[in-house]
Order: structure tokens, then C-alpha cells, then sequence
């Protein structure tokens, strides 16, 4: 049966769109995997011989206290990218193929992530490591099981996540509060992570509670989505929607182009999908507090973080034109509708995600206002270039977005993942550069005009990319409708 | 209204369409029938610069299709469900719609007055979005999309299908209705030779891609239809 399913993905992988580009795309992962594998390889003997060497302690504690971190950091990282696995349960479900089977894939294609297996690569070296060093070699296992126990809990604690909102507010909730109660020194959490990683440890028989709590977070998505494997999810009756955003005729002040923002503005706030991109805005308004020590001060890492702070809505959604308007997309073919309206649409939806972003990041000025200006002339740039960039790149995308995605048992969440960012990083390294060859030539506030200065150019190019783009898309189109034609793959 | 010339869709070795020419009159209702795979779809998309030809050419209105996007002016389609924007009540569909034909929401609503009984009650007004509704209310909400904006060419790729036998009677009457009243050009196709040949004036019969017969509709018709259908069993 196994086989089987996995006979079903491998031909979804090679019918997909564009395999050949895939297959390269593959390829390129392929290095990324051995890229990330070295450096958590070499992590691990860093922080062996680091901890030992230069603070002199026994690392094995250290590190297990550290861990709970890592977790943390795992679970908001998963959240926010690890692709949900999709099975499509339309045409399983009539066959004679039990729920449980099915149910069972699903979850399991999970395990395989690269958010479960790149930590072998720390763990197994940092192990084997430890056992060289002499240290209980039953020890290791169970605290290797204890550990990979917690992992794969975490790998199910973020379908559930993604699947019901309740829990993850709870769990939202509760990971806000140990922070809190970490920062402002109430308890140091560390000081009982430690403990009880070392328990798994001196006592190989401790492991067994962590799977245990594996087994019970494994069955408890399962049964989950063993109720849900329905075409309606399970629902006994569909909810009554609120309409939401039906009154927006106030956009007309904005002539022929208030008829793609309102539709552009519903999309968002009535689909699941297009709302992440939201919170994805909002949630890197704060990535810069993870780089508000002094080490980042005047390095390129500031205008990094400033161009991220003020764009996650934009590489969020704008990243996707055209592909949230996926399933529709004949439509706006046929249609009287130019591109340079369809785009602009966008480019404004984008630009004013951006400034909002600019605006609520003031409350950096209570942290120095070097801060605030890295993020205010990342902003400009934003603005002025990587507001045409996103559309640029979202020509080429071409991932059809199934909004209407119910008929999946695990939905469709594959809006944010590493590719998104891997894609992001042009659109990065060129202001970092910009911003050291002003440094070098004079200072960092410099470096930060010359960054704004770009943005501004940007601007003043509008016409001439917009006519760029538009030919872009044009070309593309046929290549498009055809990718988006095949919903699901 | 439509010329082809040598038009040709060609899939590696698969020849999926291949017209040598047809000429398509302003104010013709213009009937497509054929079986699966005999290449209307392809035809329509064609039209509708969805696809590109691999041969010739269509003009539609004096705008070369796949070089111009001046025929997007007087043309509304609907082929299937993506030519519906699932997210949005059928009202605000129709707004919008309406409103890239530079119709005002006030207008938009007037002009739909004159399909509540086409509607039956089960589209506007229920506070549901259009992915929510049925395939045969989906489908109505598209006609309406088309014939809404009054544009003088709606192209209709089985409009029939999936239509309850009432809505399929009532959607026969306001073709016909539209058709005299209005003189708008429709291309429809359909696999039931019935309706079709009730509503349209001429019936073109595609066969593996290619016109094997093209006559205006007579008394006659539907049975030399069924005959000829008949004869590929």
C-alpha cells in the first residue's frame, strides 16, 4: 500500500509543472542539504569543544538547557515554513483504502522534513562525540531518544497548529510567557530544561516520558485528521460566513483601479492563505529585537534587518502575483483588463503594506534611532525596488494558490516556504552592498542615504519597469495559465 | 465578427485542431458541437488567447487575436469555474465585472433584475460566496457574467451542462431573447444536439479537430445531427 502512495507523489512530482526546472531546483536543494548538514556538523563540535574548552564546564548540561531554545525556535520556524503535506483525499477516499492508511501517510511524509532531519546532523555528530569522550553510552541513546522524541513532537504539535487555530493561540500564548518569564529573569527556564534532559541521561529509562509524549501528540493528530478525512473537513454543517469586506465602495476615489483593490482586499482578508501573508508582516515588525545587541551595530546586518522589518507583508504576498489570482486567471486574461492595471493594483497593495510596516516600526526609536533609520531607508528600498522585484519574480513563480483548498485533508499551505525566501535573497544582497560601499567610502550614515537613494531612483523609474514587467507577464502568460491549469500538483 | 485562417493546435504529434477557414457573421448565433476531444474547448481558448495557435490566425473584429488585446473590449466569456472568483458573493462578482465594462454597482444591480427568474431565487441575496454554490448555480452565475455587461460577443462553452432541466428551458428563452432582442454574436457549444440546434442559427460539426459539417439550422437539422452522430458508434 506504501508503495503505492508513493508511486501516486513520485508521478505528481514528474507530471507536475515544469519538472525539468524542478529536477534543477532539486538538484540546488540537494547542495543546500549538504551546505546546512556541514554547518550543523561542525556546530556540534563546536559546541562540545567550545563549551568545554573555553567555558571550561561539562557541555552535555549546557547544552541541554540551551535546548529548550532551540525548540522554541523550532516551533516558530516550522510554523511559519515547513510545507504541510498534501494528500488528495478526493479520489482516495472511494477506493477501498482505510482512512487510517491514508491518514497514516500523511503524517509520516511529515517525519521526512528537512525541520526533522537536519537536526540528526547536530545531534548524531555531537552523540558520537560525547560517547568518544567517554561518556555513558546508554546515556547517549536515551538522551538521543528523549530528545528526537521532542522533535517529532514538535514536528505533530505544528500540523495540529496549522490546523486549529485554538491551539495555536494556546500555544502562541504559553511560548510568550516562558519567554517573558525568561526575560525578565522571574526564572530561568534553562535551569530546568537541563535537569531534565540530563534525567533521559543518567537514567535511560526517563526517555521513555518524552515518547510517551510523542505517542499521545502522533495519535492525537491522528484521530485528528482521521474525523476530518471528509470532503467538508467533518463539518456537520458549513459555517455561515460573515461577509467581511463587503462594504468597500469607499475605494472608488481611486477611479477604474478600486475595482482590483477591493477584490485584491477581499482576497485577503477572506482567504486563510492571503491573511498569513498579513501576519507575516506583522510578525517581522519585531525580527530586529532579535538583533538589537551591539555585535550588529553598523554591519550590513542592519540594512538586512531593515529592509525585512518594514517587508514581510511584501515578500509574504507580493511574492505570489499573480499567483492568488491562480484560480481565475482565464478570467482576468479574457477580461478587458491591462496588465499595467492589474499590476499597479498590486504594486499599491504592496507599497502601502510597506509604509504601514514603517509606521508601526517607530517603536525601534526607544532602542536608538540608528536603528529606526536602517529600517526607514530599508523601507525606502523596499518601496522603490523590491516593490517591482516581488512582481518580477512572481512572473516566474507561476505556483497556482488553491484558495478554495477543502478537498485536502491536511490543506494547502505551501505559500511560505524555504524556496520563497531562497528567492528573496537578491533582493537583499544588493542594498547590503550598497550600504558597505557607502561605509567605505564614508560612514554608516552614508551607507544608509546611499540605500534610500537607490529606493528613490527606483521611483523614478516607475513607467519604465511597470512597462518592463508588463512585457514580462506577457510573455509569460501562456506558460502561466497552463502551470495554473494544474491545480494540484 | 470572427475570421480563422489555417488555424492549427498542435500537441507533439497530436493534430488537436485544424481549421482552414471560417468566418463567423456579427449578429450569428453560432452552435459548436462535437464529441470529447473534438477540439471546442481548444477552439474557444484559442479565441480567447488562452492557448497560442500553432498555425494562422483568428480575428476578431478586426484585432488580430494573439497580437492585439483590442478584442478584449467586446468580448465576455465563460468557459468554466476559473472564470469565477471563488472568494466573492455573486453580487460582487457582477460588480465587478460590470465595473471593468465601466458599469457603476447601482447599474450593475438594475441590469440584474432582468435575470431573477433565470436565478430562481438561489443566487443573489443568499449571502453565500461563489465557491459555496453549487455547479449549477456557478454556472448561472457565469451566463449572467457574460450577458451582464452587454458586450456584442459572448463566447459559451457548455452552457447547458449541469444545469437542472427548468434553468436549462429558461437559459434556451433568454439565449433566443438575447439573441433577437440585442443582435450580440454567441458561440455556444453543447453536446445536446436538442438545444443547440433550438438556439442557434448555424451548427458547425468539429470531428477530430477538424469542420466536417457547417449549416445554417433548418427543421431538418437535429435529426441529420443525431444521424451523423449516430454513424460513429
Amino acid at each position: 500500500m506504501l508503495q503505492r502512495f508513493l508511486y501516486l507523489q513520485w508521478k505528481a512530482f514528474t507530471c507536475g509543472v515544469g519538472f525539468a526546472t524542478g529536477l534543477a531546483q532539486k538538484i540546488l536543494l540537494g547542495f543546500a542539504w549538504i551546505y546546512f548538514a556541514a554547518i550543523f556538523a561542525s556546530l556540534a563540535f563546536v559546541a562540545f569543544w567550545g563549551v568545554q574548552e573555553e567555558l571550561g564546564e561539562d557541555p552535555l548540561p549546557i547544552i541541554s538547557g540551551y535546548l529548550l531554545y532551540a525548540f522554541a525556535f523550532w516551533i516558530v520556524l516550522r510554523y511559519f515554513l515547513q510545507k504541510m503535506p498534501i494528500v488528495h483525499i478526493q479520489p482516495l477516499l472511494v477506493l477501498p483504502i482505510s482512512k487510517k492508511r491514508i491518514v497514516r501517510f500523511g503524517l509520516l511524509k511529515t517525519v521526512f522534513s528537512f525541520y526533522n532531519i537536519s537536526n540528526l546532523f547536530f545531534f548524531v555528530p555531537f552523540g558520537i562525540i560525547l560517547i568518544q569522550q567517554d561518556y555513558n553510552l546508554l546515556g547517549v541513546i536515551g538522551w538521543w531518544v528523549a530528545i528526537g522524541s521532542i522533535i517529532l513532537t514538535t514536528n505533530f504539535l505544528n500540523i495540529m497548529l496549522n490546523s486549529v487555530d485554538r491551539i495555536l493561540i494556546q500555544v502562541a500564548v504559553l511560548l510568550l510567557a516562558l519567554f517573558a518569564l525568561q526575560y525578565f529573569e522571574v526564572f530561568d527556564l534553562t535551569t530546568w530544561t537541563s535537569p531534565l534532559f540530563m534525567a533521559a541521561y543518567h537514567q535511560p529509562l526517563y526517555s521513555l516520558i518524552p515518547l510517551v509524549l510523542l505517542g499521545i501528540t502522533y495519535q492525537w493528530s491522528f484521530t485528528h485528521f482521521k474525523d476530518k478525512l471528509m470532503l467538508d473537513g467533518g463539518t456537520i454543517q458549513p459555517k455561515a460566513e460573515t461577509h467581511r469586506g463587503a462594504d468597500l465602495y469607499w475605494l472608488d476615489r481611486f477611479g477604474r483601479m478600486a475595482i482590483f483593490l477591493r477584490n485584491d482586499i477581499r482576497l485577503i482578508i477572506r482567504n486563510k492563505r492571503a491573511r498569513m501573508a498579513v501576519w507575516m508582516g506583522v510578525g517581522f515588525l519585531f525580527y530586529g529585537l532579535i538583533f538589537m545587541s551591539d555585535i550588529y551595530k553598523g554591519s550590513a546586518m542592519t540594512v538586512f534587518v531593515g529592509i525585512f522589518v518594514s517587508g514581510g507583508f511584501l515578500f509574504g504576498f507580493g511574492q505570489y502575483v499573480p499567483s492568488w489570482d491562480s484560480s481565475y486567471y482565464p478570467l482576468m486574461m479574457s477580461q478587458n483588463i491591462s496588465y499595467k492595471e492589474y499590476l499597479t493594483s498590486k504594486w499599491w497593495l504592496v507599497v502601502v503594506g510597506t509604509l504601514a510596516g514603517m509606521i508601526l516600526s517607530s517603536f525601534y526609536v526607544f532602542f536608538g534611532w540608528e536603528m529606526y533609520f536602517a529600517i526607514l531607508a530599508g523601507g525606502i528600498y523596499n518601496l522603490g525596488i523590491n516593490a517591482y522585484l516581488v512582481l518580477l519574480s512572481g512572473a516566474y513563480t507561476r505556483v497556482p494558490i488553491d484558495l478554495t483548498a477543502n478537498n485536502k485533508a491536511f490543506g494547502d499551505k505551501r505559500s511560505f516556504n524555504l524556496k520563497t525566501i531562497l528567492l528573496s535573497i537578491p533582493k537583499i544582497i544588493v542594498p547590503m552592498f550598497v550600504y558597505y560601499v557607502g561605509v567605505l567610502i564614508q560612514s554608516k550614515s552614508l551607507g544608509l542615504i546611499l540605500v534610500a537613494l537607490v529606493g528613490v531612483l527606483g521611483f523614478a523609474f516607475r513607467n519604465l519597469v511597470f512597462g518592463w514587467i508588463e512585457n514580462i507577464y506577457q510573455k509569460e502568460k501562456y506558460k502561466t495559465l497552463q502551470a495554473y491549469k494544474q491545480k494540484n500538483t | 465578427m470572427i475570421d480563422i485562417t489555417s488555424l492549427s493546435k498542435i500537441y507533439g504529434e497530436q493534430t488537436v485542431l485544424d481549421i482552414e477557414q471560417l468566418h463567423i457573421p456579427t449578429g450569428q448565433t453560432f452552435g459548436l458541437v462535437g464529441n470529447n476531444g473534438a477540439g471546442k474547448t481548444t477552439l474557444f481558448s484559442l479565441m480567447l488567447d488562452l492557448i497560442a495557435p500553432t498555425t494562422g490566425t483568428i480575428t476578431n473584429n478586426n484585432a488580430v487575436v494573439q497580437k492585439s488585446e483590442d478584442w478584449k473590449i467586446h468580448t465576455a466569456a465563460f468557459l468554466d469555474e476559473s472564470f469565477l472568483i471563488g472568494y466573492l458573493t455573486p453580487e460582487e462578482y457582477f460588480v465587478f465585472i460590470g465595473g471593468l465594462r465601466g458599469m457603476k454597482k447601482e447599474e450593475v444591480h438594475t441590469s440584474l433584475e432582468q435575470y431573477t427568474d433565470f436565478f430562481h431565487g438561489e443566487v443573489l441575496g443568499q449571502k453565500k460566496y461563489i465557491r459555496d454554490l453549487s455547479k449549477g448555480n456557478q454556472k448561472k452565475v457565469g451566463i449572467v457574467g457574460t450577458l451582464l455587461s452587454n458586450t456584442p460577443l459572448v463566447i459559451l462553452d457548455e452552457p447547458f451542462a449541469n444545469l437542472d432541466p427548468t434553468t436549462q428551458i429558461r437559459l434556451k428563452n433568454l439565449l433566443k431573447e438575447e439573441a433577437s432582442a440585442t443582435g450580440k454574436t454567441f458561440l455556444i457549444s453543447s453536446h445536446d444536439l436538442q438545444h443547440v440546434t433550438e438556439v442557434c442559427d448555424r451548427i458547425v460539426v468539429l470531428h477530430k479537430g477538424k469542420v466536417v459539417r457547417d449549416e445554417k439550422t433548418s427543421t431538418g437539422t437535429l435529426q441529420e445531427l443525431e444521424a451523423f452522430f449516430r454513424e460513429q458508434l
